[in-house]
């Protein structure tokens, strides 16, 4: 005869697939909806950085020929102004005429020549840059401008070059970490946290609705007088929202992965190339295990607290202090570029499976932590299943008003 | 005649939240639903638990289907404590209150087999059992409908023969017509007879005088929590109507209190 577990299992799938609208929402829409957001950021963002074709317009005065021919002719426009005009033209940048208005003193080259080494700062030319910081093309000329000038002024005064080097290729060459660790560290610094919080908002969003949700519209006694032992009952229903709140995670994280080129952009082309090719075989499998258990326990503790609750409403409610504990534990972890060492770390729920992580992207797995994470995560999803038990059999708890 | 159910001195004493004090017009902390209540059943009668609102009824047959713990005292049902071994209870009985919903998301054919399934029906038994049960009660022409968009008097019929997929022995029915149209409660009420015929006991709960009158053997008048008086229902109404036995009774526990 068919199992109690497996049959509460196959009802809570059946119930699952069937609905398309709840498919829709904890499967579809989440992975969906991330895609198209950050899409969205990630392409606003760099139309931001990199903005139009556009030259910039700069009107100037007294701007020396030999500077002027530092600015790259096809993004700089400029427009010889006399002071006396400064004024009009500084109204104009509120009306986008002109992007920046730039003064240079008078007889600005030959006091650059005049230049010795320590001379006092007063005592220096001042060129001054005129921007209109609530226009972002204004904001990126300014700041463009302003690196250009810098540099024009570090070659004048040129003590000594830090990473000198003529090409991005040869800058590369300083970083002496390998192209793996650099996107290793990367990963290890965004995937955990990521991970983690899909992980979790999936969770969420199903086992309040399956099990407040069960006690609240009474279809939940109807299942405990029949003869079905309770913690087949709760094993069923766990592993099933397990199964759908994998399906949810994996779900988002698709939809993060495959915008993270948008995001991301240039950040790619910084670490060389982000990608999951330098990670093998076993990296993998322990990553599967990592979220297989992390979910478990998930599922099993936000139950916990969906048992206790009277509704569905009173369910998210009670998760909600749970879904801060793990973002504060993420990001806290964020900034940590090596997993932990010591092992007690690798007891504590929630933190071990961020560290595991973290550990597994940047390439610094110590198995025996592994294996403790496993571990810590098994023996407190039993627990939570032994309470749930209890829970289950309490009719205060399940047939409260 | 068999004794088929025996419960002894059950007691049920629940605590009550502040809300619940307020509603219940009441300082004190625990309200007793049901004390030392005591009563039999044999096979193949029909019994009736008749008592006014919060006398208890409902109270007495959740202990019954084990979905409650009583306080102290016990039931034996077909040679089975609900306290020592409720998931034996469990395969013995079918319980049906219109509190057990069925998730509005699956259709009745779905669902007969789920709880088949959980009560561990063999398949032919099973199909046979769905056809037979869903054609007496109209469900045929519904079984592929979700139960969220059935009428009431159809959900309660689904409901009922959900309850009764492993063709248990003693059905154990709370206010079997509540809610139900004059022609729906009488297919329930007609099909309760023809439990009883099959051989089978029932038990129901109900504060409507007709329906004791129509299909009891047996009748225990519940007034709050205790048993004012439990025989033949012949015996009881030799002298006056049910009604008159009632009100008597009432009168004489809590007629200082009206
Ligand atoms: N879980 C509970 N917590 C607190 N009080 C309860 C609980 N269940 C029942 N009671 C109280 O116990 C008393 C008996 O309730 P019960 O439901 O058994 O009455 P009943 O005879 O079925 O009444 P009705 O005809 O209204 O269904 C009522 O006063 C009720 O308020
Ligand atoms: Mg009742």
């Amino acid at each position: 005869m068919k199992n109690g577990t497996l049959i509460i299992f196959k009802k809570e799938l059946a119930r699952f697939f069937g609905d398309r609208r709840l498919l829709f929402t904890t499967v579809i829409m989440p992975g969906l909806l991330i895609f198209v957001m950050y899409s969205i950021m990630g392409n606003a963002m760099t139309s931001m950085l990199d903005t139009s074709d556009e030259a910039c317009k700069i009107a100037a005065v007294n701007m020396p020929s030999a500077i002027e021919s530092i600015f790259p002719k096809e993004n700089y426009e400029f427009t010889e102004i006399d002071g006396s005009e400064l004024d009009d033209a500084k109204e104009k940048l509120s009306e986008k005429e002109y992007d920046l208005c730039m003064v240079f003193p008078e007889n600005f080259e030959k006091s650059l020549t005049d230049y010795q080494p320590g001379q006092n700062a007063d005592s220096v030319p001042n060129v001054e840059i005129y921007y209109y910081s609530a226009s972002i093309s204004s904001s990126n000329a300014y700041s463009s401008a302003r690196d250009i000038l810098d540099g024009v002024e570090q070659q004048i005064s040129n003590v000594f070059n830090i990473n000198f080097a003529e090409s991005a290729e040869d800058m590369a060459k300083y970083d002496v970490a390998t192209e793996a660790e650099a996107s290793g560290t990367f990963l290890a610094m965004i995937l955990p946290m990521l991970l983690m919080m899909l992980m979790y908002s999936s969770c969420a969003a199903l086992a309040p609705e399956s099990i407040a949700g069960e006690k609240e519209r009474g279809t939940i006694a109807t299942l405990l007088i029949t003869p079905v032992p309770r913690n087949q009952i709760i094993l069923g229903k766990i592993l099933a929202l397990s199964v759908m709140a994998l399906l949810g995670g994996l779900s988002s994280f698709l939809g993060t992965f495959l915008s993270m080129p948008a995001l991301l952009g240039d950040v790619d082309d910084a670490v060389g190339g982000l990608s999951g090719e330098y990670y093998m075989f076993t990296d993998y499998v322990w990553l599967i295990v990592i979220i297989l258990v992390t979910v478990m326990f998930f599922v099993t503790i936000i139950s916990v607290l969906s048992t206790l609750a009277k509704s569905v409403k009173e369910a998210s409610t009670l998760v909600m202090p749970l879904m801060i504990v793990v973002m504060v534990a993420s990001f806290a972890s964020m900034y940590a570029s090596n997993a932990k060492e010591e092992i007690y770390w690798y007891f504590i729920p929630i933190y071990n499976s961020i560290q595991s992580m973290i550990g597994i992207f940047s390439f610094s797995i110590a198995p025996v932590n592994m294996a403790a994470a496993i571990m810590s995560n098994i023996a407190f999803t039993l627990i939570g299943l032994v309470v749930l038990t209890k829970l289950f059999g309490s009719e205060k708890v399940m047939f409260s008003k | 005649m068999k004794e088929i159910l025996k419960v002894s001195e059950i007691s049920k004493t629940f605590r009550l939240s502040s809300k619940q004090q307020k509603i219940e017009k009441t300082d004190r902390k625990t309200k007793t639903a049901v004390e030392k209540l005591s009563f039999s059943a044999y096979e193949g009668e029909i019994f009736g638990l008749l008592g006014p609102n919060g006398a208890g009824k409902t109270t007495t047959l959740r202990m019954l289907a084990t979905l409650i713990r009583p306080d102290e005292g016990d039931a034996v049902i077909d040679g089975v404590s609900v306290m020592k071994q409720p998931e034996e209870v469990r395969k013995k009985i079918g319980f049906l209150t219109s509190e057990l919903k069925l998730e509005d998301f699956f259709t009745p054919d779905f669902l007969f087999d789920f709880f088949s399934d959980l009560h561990k029906v063999p398949d032919e038994i099973r199909l046979k059992r769905k056809d037979e049960l869903f054609e007496k009660f109209g469900i045929d022409k519904f079984a592929q409908v979700k139960v969220a968009n059935l009428s009431t008097g159809m959900k309660q019929k689904v409901s009922l023969v959900v309850s009764l997929v492993h063709d248990p022995d003693i059905i154990i029915f709370d206010e079997p017509t509540n809610g139900l149209d004059v022609i729906t409660a009488k297919v329930v009420t007609d099909f309760l007879l023809e439990l009883k015929s099959r051989g089978k006991t029932v038990i129901v709960s109900t504060h409507i005088f007709s329906l004791i009158e129509k299909i009891c053997d047996r009748v225990g008048i519940i007034i709050d929590g205790k048993m004012a008086v439990c025989d033949d229902l012949k015996k009881i109404t030799e002298e006056k109507s049910l009604e008159d036995v009632f009100f008597d009774l009432y009168f004489e526990r809590k007629g200082d209190e009206i």
